[in-house]
């Protein structure tokens, strides 16, 4: 069968020109049963170096990339940290009460039966002992139910000693002047602690300088004295503290006691019949009179009799405690510096040369008339090392021990060492003139004994701290641990809170 | 080649020794012998200088004598083939003697006397042939095995066998004096450790320490420091019992503190020698030897190299 198809029109047709077909070897070929429309692949990006193409007209050096800044919290506000830092905290009600623990008082602090045991300190003067800042912040006080300190031996002869000056008797009066060292953790600033204490049982005024180093830090105001005196500095916002600090923990005392003479300085403020407290008032009101008022308060303190025309309502005055912690930043240049940029020593200083001035054996009357204590205490962790008063210890301990200043062994400063004359001439006192007035003394904290170191560990272990036996064995092999019982480290040892099986 | 190995050079110097030994061996009876035996050895040689030549016929073999002269010399000793024959002798020896007395009472290890047997290079000198590390050390198990027999009851044998594997002189004969507490009733102890040295003067007393000069709270500011400068009273509870009066010089805090340690523990063994095993348990009898490792050339420290560079 012959098909009806021409040929002859199909070979008439020409073939198309291959211009306008699509490309055929750059069309992807794709099988013949896709129905999917073909795709051309992406081109391959040129690899690129790491520097890149070469740059012409750009700055070829690396270029840093610029850190943003990290959003941070906002820091606490101003004094937040600081009173973070040296916050007191007296009491935890997670520690164990201690049962039959007993208070300061009159009786407990001169009882040698409890010796080696822990004494409260009475509620009631722990905003006394606040006030005056007899509390550090680092002494552990947070970890028991309530404050408490030991009777050790140099407790009971402070407690006796003030019991002396205070009562009846031929001790009534004494002034006693000592200078407490010891190494670190040896409980020196706690020693002055019982005796603010045992002052504020005693109803004696207490004065305190707790951190003598903020007064030649160059951290408050400082004022030359007088026109008469240029190179004397007076520190006026110090001072109206110090009579704060005062005001507040001898409240009691000194609301009894009342203005006994005139005082040149303060005509227009001092009004007779004034008491003792409104006057020291005047000074925290007005801190550029704080020195003066200063000066008041002491004379008034320090008298032994009323002026004429006072004599109404006056009370002999009450044995006075001095207390400063930390003795060795008065022996040096402070950072003040004078008018022209000298640096000024420490003893230049009004209020310094007032406290170190105490040290010296009274003229015609002792440096306290009224009796009481000058406690001064050296510190082992925060102590400038100062050679001249190294020297000066060592020449109160020789005097003590009644070497003669003359004497050959009597320890000198070494000539070439430019050891400070003025350090070692506020120690250098004779042997006093008045018969009520003590020498100057040195007294050196050692360690407890292992009596008052069991009492001590005891106390621990009461408060829930310490999970041990304690047996004389224990104590004693935690006594040569702590150095011979420096009670610092036997407080570290006690602490540190081992749970055994 | 042969030259080469030296193992051929050994096997060749054996072999000579062996000989020798045969010859002794064979010359000791020869008094006995001479008369009816035709020397063997002298047909030997003559063998040795002309086997090429002639060969002669070995001689009829005898067998009334065949006991009292075998045909073929036999080696003195059974393991004559076994390379170390001398060492296999011993070890035999030792197992039967062993075998024999291995049902005496014996003593602790510690108690045993102690024997300063051949070291190894010594051993191979002593046999004259290589002995394996491993079987000697075998060896010296069983020796230690029968010197632990009761020395009370120990056999004459056992002894004189054992005398035999000693080394000559007495190396553990001469012991120092044990120190003495001196008129003023103080020992005294030396102890190392790092660089430090410390020197230690220990008196009956209340439990005070000093550590040069000064207490022990204000040498070791670190509780970890003084517990361990003190641990032998500590660990004996004899610390309120003594005095220590300790110096100790270079290094730093930790070792010091840890050449007290040492110090302390060997004046208190002066004082009381029968502590030694409690403080041995508790670690302070030990001498901590270590020291710093020093630096090498081409290392940052002692060990650490360089970090590696491309180029």
């Amino acid at each position: 069968m012959v098909s009806s198809f021409c040929w002859g029109c199909l070979t008439r047709l020409r073939p198309t020109p291959r211009a306008v077909l699509p490309p055929t070897v750059a069309a992807p070929r794709a099988a013949a049963f896709h129905t999917s429309t073909v795709r051309y692949a992406l081109p391959t990006k040129k690899k690129n170096s790491l520097d890149g193409p070469p740059k012409y007209r750009q700055a070829k050096s690396a270029r840093m990339k610029k850190k943003k800044p990290v959003e941070r919290a906002r820091p606490p506000p101003v004094g937040e940290r600081k009173a973070l830092r040296k916050r007191i905290v007296l009491s935890n009600p997670n520690a164990l009460e201690v049962e039959g623990m007993q208070d300061f008082t009159s009786e407990t602090m001169v009882d040698a039966r409890l010796r080696g045991s822990i004494l409260g300190l009475p509620v009631p003067m722990l905003t006394q002992l606040r006030a005056v800042e007899a509390f550090k912040p680092k002494q552990g006080w947070s970890i028991f139910r309530r404050p408490g300190t030991v009777v050790r031996r140099e407790t009971l002869e402070l407690g006796r000693l003030i019991d002396s000056i205070s009562n009846e008797g031929q001790d009534k009066g004494r002034s006693v002047k000592k200078i407490v060292t010891g190494v670190r953790g040896s409980g020196k600033t706690v020693h002055l602690l019982q005796a603010m204490a045992m002052a504020f049982t005693k109803q004696w005024v207490v004065f305190t300088v707790p951190e003598p180093q903020d007064l030649v830090i160059a951290h408050t105001g400082y004022a030359p004295l007088s026109d008469e005196t240029p190179n004397l500095y007076v520190q006026n916002e110090a001072t109206a503290t110090l009579l704060s600090r005062t005001v507040v923990a001898n409240e009691q005392v000194l609301k009894t006691l009342h203005v006994s003479r005139e005082h040149a300085a303060l005509k227009s403020s001092v009004k007779a019949g004034m008491t003792l407290e409104e006057l020291a008032k005047l000074g925290i009101q007005d801190p550029a009179i704080a020195w003066t008022v200063f000066q008041a308060l002491w004379a008034e303190l320090t008298a032994t009799s009323a002026a004429s025309g006072f004599d109404k309502n006056f009370k002999p005055r009450p044995p006075m405690l001095v207390t400063v912690d930390g003795l060795a930043h008065w022996m040096k240049n402070s950072e003040y510096r004078s008018v022209e940029f000298e640096p000024i020593h420490a003893h230049d200083l009004v209020f310094v040369r007032h406290f170190l001035g105490l040290l010296k054996p009274g003229t015609g009357k002792p440096a306290l008339p009224n009796g009481g204590l000058l406690l001064y205490s050296t510190s082992a962790s925060n102590n400038p090392t100062i050679y001249s008063f190294e020297v000066a210890l060592k020449q109160i301990a020789a005097r003590q021990a009644g070497l003669n200043a003359s004497a050959p062994e009597f320890p000198q400063a070494d000539p070439y060492s430019g050891a400070d004359k003025r350090v070692i001439d506020a120690f250098d006192s004779s042997k006093p003139t008045v018969a009520k007035e003590g020498m100057l003394e040195l007294q050196t904290l050692g360690g407890l004994t292992r009596d008052e170191a069991r009492g001590f560990m005891e106390y621990f272990a009461r408060s829930g701290l310490l999970r041990e036996k304690i047996n004389d064995e224990w104590v004693g092999e935690k006594w040569s641990l702590a150095g011979g019982g420096v009670i610092g480290e036997l407080e570290k040892l006690g602490r540190r809170l081992r749970v055994t099986d | 080649m042969a030259l080469q190995s030296p193992n051929c050079i050994v096997h060749a110097m054996q072999s000579v020794r062996r000989t020798v030994q045969l010859r002794s061996f064979l010359h000791t009876p020869k008094i006995s012998l001479r008369s009816n035996v035709p020397p063997i050895l002298s047909q030997q040689r003559k063998n040795a200088r002309g086997y090429a030549t002639e060969v002669q016929a070995a001689p009829e073999i005898e067998f009334e004598k065949f006991y009292t002269q075998p045909a073929r010399i036999v080696p003195a000793s059974p393991a004559y083939f076994s390379g170390s024959p001398k060492f296999i002798d011993h070890l035999l020896n030792l197992e039967t003697i062993l075998a024999k007395w291995a049902s005496l009472p014996t003593v602790a290890p510690s108690e045993a006397p102690r024997m300063a047997w051949f070291k190894l290079a010594q051993f191979r000198d002593f046999v004259g042939e290589p002995v394996p590390t491993k079987k000697y050390k075998n060896l010296i198990k069983i020796l230690q095995r029968l010197n632990r027999i009761d020395p009370k009851i120990m056999p004459i044998e056992v002894r004189d066998t054992l005398k035999t594997f000693l080394r000559p002189g007495n190396p553990y004969g001469n012991k120092p004096a044990p120190a003495t507490v001196d008129e003023m009733g103080r020992a005294r102890g030396r102890g190392k450790r790092k660089t430090s040295s410390a020197v230690v003067h220990l008196v009956e007393g209340e439990g005070d320490v000093m550590v040069n000069g000064k207490t022990l709270v204000e040498a070791f500011p670190r509780l970890h420091d003084r517990e361990s400068a003190t641990w032998p009273l500590r660990c004996t509870s004899r610390l309120d019992k003594y005095n220590v009066w300790a110096t100790a010089r270079g290094g730093g805090v930790t070792g010091q503190a840890e050449a007290i340690t040492l110090a302390l523990a060997r004046a208190l063994l002066v004082h009381e020698p029968g502590l030694k095993p409690v403080l041995r348990k508790a670690g302070v009898i030990t001498v901590d030897a270590r020291r710093v490792e020093r630096k090498k050339p081409g290392h940052v420290k002692a060990r650490k190299m360089p970090t590696w560079v491309k180029r």
